[in-house]
């Protein structure tokens, strides 16, 4: 019996205390490394977007870093969900790091984060921005010496 | 003269915290990863949530068992502190060091990084977990540990996992390094190498 009420405890807490309504939108914008961009581990903003931190941002979303949409206005969305799946950190969402996508969405907002449940990818124009043209890789170990010939 | 000038110097300067110190730093034990932006040592009393199911009640068994992103909703203010980052250095979230500790009552130590010229707030970099009513800290390194586990056939070769890595490694297959394709990679080796 205790046991039975410890396990009903436990789930309870395990539940949200609040469900909020979101607000329907639609994004544009590129697909990021959160980590790297925000915390400047790797350089300036700049740097670490785009086909310069493709390698790193793939190391990233497969290590369960959140995965962002960078807006063209700057406002970054933390991806929650994509089209069904939760399951975003990890392996999921590979195929599009530094993409411009455009998503139609739910939009949550709590304590100073864009949350993003991306329902529908509506256009994936797949890399624009070519940003190794200006700083080669980020970080320099991307590609391995085996492959460079260094 | 001039040593009373530098000590009086020192003590003003001794009297101030150090710029980086905010308000949850007393008692963090973090010393480590000086270059971040934004950086400042937290300590604090957080519930662990998965944060799809707080922000939108779609739940999932043990918060998504190491799949769904992680956050702490303070004790002190109630605001949920996105979990960004965990202690390792080779490019690991701070989901699989949380998930265990789903829906529990737990003390964190880490750092709340964000530059204030891109974020609209600060992330978390967990770097240790203490379990209500526990003495113990567990350091968060459970991300290589867990990975090695999932993948005992490439653990023991040289390098990091993210040489080696099965999913990584198809999607540089697919795409390349620079996600342009073998062309656009053979083109830049060429010429920046």
């Amino acid at each position: 019996m205790l046991k039975w009420i410890a396990g009903a405890v436990l789930a309870l807490a395990a539940l949200p205390a609040v469900a909020a309504e979101g607000e329907r939108v639609q994004v544009k914008g590129e697909i990021i490394d959160t980590w790297c961009y925000f915390s400047g581990v790797m350089g300036a903003p700049e740097a670490v977007v785009g086909s310069a931190h493709h390698t790193c941002a793939i190391w990233c979303a497969a290590g369960g870093i959140p995965v962002g949409v960078l807006a063209e206005d700057g406002t970054v969305y933390m991806v929650l969900k994509w089209e069904g799946n939760g399951d975003v950190a990890g392996d999921t969402l590979l195929s599009v790091q530094s993409h411009e996508i455009t998503a139609d969405g739910i939009l949550h907002k709590r304590d100073g984060v864009n949350y993003l449940i991306v329902e529908q990818v509506v256009a994936d124009a797949g890399i624009t921005n070519l940003s190794h043209e200006d700083f080669g890789v980020t970080p320099g170990f991307a590609i391995p010496k085996s492959v460079t010939g260094e | 003269m001039i040593r009373t000038m530098i000590a009086a110097a020192l003590a003003v300067l001794m009297a101030f915290p150090a710029a980086a110190e905010g308000e949850f730093a007393e008692g963090s034990q973090v010393t480590g990863w000086k270059n971040l932006q934004g950086r400042e040592n937290a300590l604090f009393t957080a519930k662990v949530v998965d944060i799809l199911c707080e922000l939108t009640g779609d739940c999932a068994e043990k918060c998504g068992a190491c799949k769904r992103q992680m956050g702490q909703i303070r004790e002190a203010d109630g605001v949920l502190v996105l979990a960004a980052k965990n202690s390792q250095a080779s490019f690991n979230g701070a989901t699989v060091d949380l998930a265990p500790y789903c829906g529990q009552i737990v003390t964190v130590d880490g750092l709340l990084v964000g530059d204030p010229a891109v974020a609209s707030t600060k992330f978390y970099q967990v770097f240790a977990i203490q379990r209500e009513g526990s003495d113990n800290w567990a350091k968060t390194k459970r991300w290589t540990r867990m990975w090695k586990r999932d993948n005992k056939d490439l653990a023991d070769k040289k390098g990091p996992w993210f040489r080696h890595d099965a999913a990584v490694a198809a999607a540089i297959e697919a795409n390349g390094w620079l996600g342009l394709g073998a062309e656009a990679d053979k083109t830049f080796i060429e010429e920046f190498y």
